[in-house]
């Protein structure tokens, strides 16, 4: 619907183009690492905006998404050792399941029910991992993965064109009519369903969709790390995504993903500080959002190519 | 010939208070009829009865001849009778074009090709043409009444119902905005039901008129009736000392 301007694609071709040149030029395998981390957030951080920042109705348990897949890649691979890539198909299956079974009863209904059931249910699975650690490993999760490509600096090209498929098909969702109607559910559902639509619909349709890449992510995730743990589950997981999220600036999708390519660098880069690295960090999340309630990423690239639209 | 709206003894409780009592009447097609009322009679409550946003207690009713029950009100929607708020409630964020662009993709308005087109004609039809791109955050008032009725249009209702319509608007607005809902009835063979508090502009509209009172129909009839009707007069002016006028 509405046209994708040439600036934002040769912007982003250009940021694609210095993500994947970095390791090249850089030639570490630590560098690579963390970029390969920056990414997978990129993919879990775009995922989280398709949904929560287009509906206004804000998940506080992403995790549950990320954690289903990445468990999921962990399962099949320590205990049925299925070739890692068939972990792709599988954990988003899973992790759209799981949207669903949240989704289902808590969409229809209004108010804070869906980000606290979500909330919950991510909580629960960390606690159910714990509790069936015989199947889990517990605390120390699954061990073992192997991984989809020898070469760390391949794995990390693939997963940034994962990346790139993820944001360029949840981009041209949101500039749809689909996009339209996700926005118009943000500014009013009793408007929406005297224009005709089916809200709750187009809720859970939207998280399933959110809860697929998310999943995806999840298993890129454990077949980088090849193994798995609780904390995947963890809030903070969830909270760390909406940050990216809100500091992206909410519903552009690629301000989410550059955010948490940029926080993610950020956190490793501030790992010389020791113990003061929290402190830094959230100061510095407190200044963006203080200063910048709309968001940084978006609206800057907004300002910055105003006058080639 | 069936009617298109028959609403049979239809009852609203909240709790203790009865907001809508027994209330029966039928419209038929390409009639404007206006429901008249003091504050609290239970009209609002009557049409979110009527488009699904509110389940009756007790009663029915019925639709182009099918019942409408437990329906949610985008089902009542696709089923033909579309309405406007009390507030002007716009999709924020958006402009113009969008607020009714958003409409024309119901699954009763959705066999156009193009959405953008039919919801451009549709801005023109209630007076907005060109103005598709301003950010709704902008236009008066009564401008935004307009978006809402293009809205509901959008959905190509049978039955319009309109809560309220002249409410909020300025002078200058009103007597424009009644010749749209003429305009409207006599072009788009509209059935047209609506809310209203002031008299004046709403005997002028109305073929006829459903007068409620404490939740109760008091009188249905046109409006010349209505104006004489001893009922209706000691709901709008009072017995003997309580005066209160509310046109």
């Amino acid at each position: 619907m509405k046209r994708i301007s040439w600036i934002d694609i040769a912007g982003g071709i250009v940021v694609v183009a210095i993500l994947a040149l970095a390791p090249v030029f850089a030639a570490s395998n630590y560098l690579t690492g963390v970029l390969t981390v920056c990414v997978i957030y990129g993919i879990w951080a775009s995922s989280w905006d398709f949904m929560s920042g287009l509906t206004g109705r804000e998940n506080f348990g992403h995790s549950l998404f990320i954690g289903a897949g990445a468990y999921t890649a962990g399962f099949m691979a320590t205990i049925w050792f299925t070739n890692p890539w068939y972990s792709i198909p599988a954990s988003i299956v899973v992790a759209v399941t799981f949207s669903l079974i949240v989704g289902f009863p808590t969409l229809r209904l209004r108010g804070p029910y869906f980000a606290l059931a979500m909330l919950s249910a991510s909580a629960i699975l960390q606690r159910l991992c714990l509790i069936f650690w015989e199947y889990t490993g517990g605390e120390e999760g699954l061990y073992g993965l192997d991984p989809m490509m020898r070469s760390p600096l391949h794995y990390y090209w693939f997963v940034l064109a994962i990346l790139v498929v993820t944001v360029i098909i949840l981009t041209l969702l949101a500039r749809s009519h689909w996009g339209l109607l996700l926005r118009a559910i943000r500014g009013d559902e009793a408007t929406c369903q005297a224009a005709g639509i089916n809200v709750t619909f187009y809720k859970i349709a939207a998280l399933a969709i959110s809860a697929a890449f998310a999943g995806l992510g999840g298993a890129l995730y454990a077949h980088y790390q090849l193994q798995v743990s609780p904390p995947l589950f963890s809030v903070v997981t969830s909270i760390t995504v909406i940050i990216m999220c809100y500091v992206g600036g909410i519903g552009s999708i690629y301000g989410a993903a550059i955010a948490a390519i940029l926080l993610t660098l950020l956190t490793e880069m501030l790992r010389g500080f020791g113990e003061y690295r929290l402190w830094i960090y959230t100061l510095t999340l407190i200044l963006i959002l203080f200063f910048l309630p709309n968001g940084m990423v978006a609206p800057f690239w907004r300002r910055l190519t105003e006058r080639f639209r | 010939m069936t009617a298109l709206l028959e609403v049979n003894d239809v009852t609203k409780r909240f709790g203790g208070l009865t907001a809508v009592k027994g209330v029966t009447f039928k419209l038929q097609k390409g009639e404007i009829t206006g429901v008249l009322g003091p504050n609290g009679a239970g009209k609002t409550t009557l049409f979110n009865m009527l488009t699904g946003f509110m389940q009756p207690t007790a009663g029915t009713v019925t639709f182009n001849g099918e019942p409408l029950k437990n329906l949610a009100p985008y089902q009542v929607v696709n089923r033909g009778m579309a309405r406007t708020f009390q507030l002007c409630r716009p999709f924020v964020g958006m402009n113009l074009l969008e607020n009714v662009v958003v409409a024309c993709l119901s699954p009763r308005a959705n066999s156009d090709k193009d959405k953008e087109d039919r919801a451009q004609h549709l801005l023109e039809q209630v007076g907005l043409g060109g103005r598709g791109s301003e950010p709704v955050e902008t236009p008066p008032y009564g401008d935004l009444r307009r978006l809402e009725i293009a809205r509901a249009l959008a959905t190509r209702p049978d039955l319009l119902l309109l809560d309220e319509p002249f409410a909020g608007l300025g002078s200058s607005e009103i007597e424009p905005l009644a010749q749209l809902i003429k305009k409207l009835h006599r072009e788009e063979h509209l059935t047209i039901l609506l809310i209203e508090h002031k008299l004046r502009e709403f005997m002028a509209l109305v073929s006829r008129v459903i007068a409620m009172n404490f939740g109760e129909v008091i009188a249905i009839g046109p409006p010349e009736e209505i104006v004489k009707n001893p009922k209706v007069i000691e709901a709008y002016i009072g017995k003997t000392e309580d005066a209160h006028a509310s046109a």
